[in-house]
């Protein structure tokens, strides 16, 4: 056998698996959505473009459409001022940083459900340590506050991933830009604004897009928040309510409709986030 | 190293791998249920491990579900065509599979008990065409659960009617302890508003499947929630079960609308230790609204299912048989013994059984179950009517659904008239049926 065979050969498995893993069932989801199909029964009939018509006058739909932006937008903003803010700092020289690094990263690399479970209890409105901190009654997990609990905590979560991704570019900018912006009296935030985030630009790109794309469709931190209490209502982000749609009403073919659609948004965004990146870049 | 060296090899060790399993071949029952205490795990590995003992060849595989956990599990299982043999599910997940032709009936084991051994009440869960499509575990209504010790110093008297029972919230509303408890997730505001409109005379949806939200009955039961939570402590719409417990035995709260038997159990745990007892919390049966004429409690009961295109069909229903005789029965009762109550007549007026400890301590919670279940007051979940657990095979939607929890939030949270918010549900659960074909 020839190596070059052999060699696609060995390929082949992977090739398959991935055909199998990935694009079949990307393939299916986007099939089923042209079918009033149960979730789990062997009962489904074709009615085209119905679900998509249905989804789109469905009011519950554009709530959690809302519900979600606000989430993801929120908790995108303040991981990036979160993250930037900690890696600025733990680039300085100090007593104990890398041991302060590696707590700093300690949020991320936990189990979402030890990290949801632990803030429920901190967060608990008659029992909670935050509440018996701030003297208050507030209910974390009400109407009320609960998009901000959930906030709380998937900012807590995550921002260390912004953290890690910027620091290490921080530690490749030429220290000579700095000495010489200091030569022509730049103080420390003309600093930051002309030499840092310039520097911080491409990785600052990548790591927006990253976490856009997994705060929007992020479905265990939200999921785990409802799990035995917690009003689920104000939380229905769009991942929250396409489940619901396939797991609780039983419709897969709906469920998959919205899940196409949440797919659509996202390379949308995407494709217009490169297009002003790109024109930006070129001004 | 030559690359198609290793193809053969890989070739090999697939061919070994597929063929591992025929040397290990031996009849499985795999068993699903959702009972997660690990007294009750235990009793359930005791069982099976005496059934082992008696049946040689046969495997007894049993796994611990959440209840969270558990319909999907079943629901993927089916879709895989690779059921369990028996599995616990909702009566309302057990009549929707039943109607969908995928489940066995379990008469031989109800032979077995004697069919005039069994409540009632028990025998009305899942039984179809005279067949026993599903066989409850154990039975345990609602309660409410309220604190004597003040009720007794402020003199107040069992309620009878909804307007006695916010009349009591509203007494035994003090600084620092609120008049009542109630969770605010969807199975529980399910089971809450299910339980609610049958004890005020109305219903959920008609004999041709129409939505009956909008009713006089609703208005009326929704008005009632609103005037109930203003003595639930803040942000209780984001309280899960096990939280209203905590309430209730950490003293924030005097009454707990949607208590379970197994409550008794976290109480003597985790009370003060000279309150941890009935004398300090006892049971009401619950009050009926303006437009009824009695209580209704809703009944947690779940079913054994035996399901088909399982492989080991036969020895599954030897070992629910197994799982009924009195000392295996008994041991499980045991561990969960004021929740689990018996399903046969002979448990219940059995000595050994009577001679439970905690049920002696706690005797008056039993009667409270024993009421509604002798009365035929108990319903599952959504079951207004007897006859909608076969006629309604649609409630498991429509409680996966939240539509009925959206519309209780609607009015208490976001201040909708009740007629908006009853609206909107009727229209949303129309849209819901007539998409599954239960409604023109």
């Amino acid at each position: 056998m020839k190596p070059a065979r052999a060699g696609a050969l060995l390929v082949l498995p992977a090739l398959l698996l991935l055909c199998a893993l990935t694009l079949y069932p990307v393939g299916y989801g986007i099939w089923i959505s042209f079918f009033n199909k149960h979730s789990f029964f062997p009962e489904q009939n074709f009615v085209g473009l119905a679900n998509y018509v249905a989804v789109f006058g469905d009011e519950e739909f554009w709530r959690s459409l809302k519900l979600g932006l606000i989430y993801s937008l929120t908790t995108i903003a303040l991981q990036l001022v979160l993250g930037v803010a900690a890696a600025l700092l733990l680039n300085e020289a100090f007593a104990g940083r890398a041991l302060v690094r590696a707590v700093a990263i300690f949020p991320y690399v936990i189990p979402t459900v030890v990290a949801v479970i632990v803030w429920k209890w901190l967060l608990n409105s008659q029992f909670g340590l935050v509440n018996h901190l701030l003297g208050a009654p507030v209910s974390w997990m009400g109407r009320d506050w609960i998009m901000v609990s959930l906030i709380i905590v998937s900012v807590w979560q995550f921002f260390p991933f912004v953290l890690l991704a910027v620091l290490a570019r921080l530690q490749t900018i030429p220290p000579e830009l700095y000495e010489a912006a200091k030569v022509d009296g730049a103080g420390a935030f003309y600093r930051f604004i002309h030499i840092t985030l310039p520097q911080l630009a491409s990785v600052l790109f990548v790591v927006v897009l990253l976490r856009s794309i997994w705060m929007f469709t992020k479905f265990d931190t939200p999921w785990l928040m409802i799990q035995g209490g917690g009003a689920e209502t104000y939380i229905r982000t769009l991942p929250i309510y396409t489940y619901l749609r396939t797991f609780g009403y039983y419709e897969a073919g709906r469920g998959s409709a919205m899940a196409v659609l949440m797919f659509l948004m996202l390379v949308t965004a995407a494709a217009l986030y490169f297009h002003f990146w790109r024109r930006e870049e070129q001004l | 190293m030559n690359p198609t060296a290793l193809i053969p090899a890989l070739a090999v060790a697939i061919a070994a791998t597929l063929a591992a399993p025929a040397a290990t071949a031996q009849k499985v029952i795999r068993v699903w249920h959702t009972e997660t205490q690990p007294n009750s795990q235990q009793a359930m590995k005791n069982i099976a491990a005496r059934f082992e003992a008696k049946n040689p060849g046969v495997k007894v595989e049993l796994e611990a579900l959440a209840w969270t956990d558990l319909e999907g599990k079943i629901m993927a299982s089916l879709a895989a065509g690779t059921p369990p043999e028996l599995s616990h599910g909702q009566p309302i997940t057990c009549t929707a599979l039943q109607s969908k032709g995928l489940l066995l009936p379990l008469d031989d084991v109800v032979t077995a008990l004697g069919e005039d051994n069994i409540f009632d009440q028990i025998k009305r869960v899942c039984r179809v065409g005279g067949k026993q499509y599903g066989l409850v575990h154990a039975a345990g209504t609602s309660l409410l659960i309220y604190r004597r010790d003040l009720v007794q110093k402020l003199g107040l008297k069992a309620p009878k009617t909804w307007a006695d029972l916010i009349a009591n919230a509203k007494a035994l509303t003090q600084p620092g302890m609120y008049g009542i408890t109630l969770p605010g997730d969807n199975l529980f505001i399910n089971i809450l508003l299910g339980e609610l409109i049958a004890s005020n005379g109305g219903t959920l949806f008609d004999k041709s499947n129409r939505p009956q939200v909008a009713s006089k009955q609703m208005v009326e039961t929704l008005e009632f929630l609103k005037q109930l939570t203003r003595y639930a402590p803040p942000g209780w719409e984001g309280h899960g079960y096990r939280e209203t417990f905590t309430n209730l035995y950490g003293q924030k709260a005097a009454m707990m609308f949607q208590g379970y038997g197994r409550g008794a159990s976290l109480i003597e745990s985790n009370a003060p230790k000279d309150m941890a007892n009935a004398e300090h919390f006892d049971v009401w049966v619950k009050p009926h609204g303006p437009s009824g004429r009695a209580p209704v409690a809703q009944v947690d009961e779940e079913p054994w299912m035996l399901f088909k295109g399982a492989k080991n069909t036969r020895e599954a229903v030897e070992f629910l048989k197994f799982f009924y005789q009195k000392a295996n029965y008994l041991e499980y009762i045991q561990t969960v013994p004021i929740h689990f109550f018996p399903i046969t007549k002979s448990m219940r007026t059995d000595r050994d059984y009577q001679a439970t400890p905690m049920i002696q301590r706690w005797k008056g919670w039993l009667d409270a179950q024993e009421y509604y279940l002798a009365r035929d007051l108990g319903r599952p979940t959504l079951v207004i009517d007897w006859a909608d657990m076969n006629t309604k095979p649609y409630l498991m939607e429509v409680l996966g659904s939240g539509i009925l929890r959206d519309m209780v939030m609607d009015v208490l949270l976001e201040n909708k008239s009740s007629k908006d918010a009853t609206g909107r549900a009727q229209k949303r659960l129309e849209e819901l049926l007539k998409s599954k074909g239960y409604l023109k």
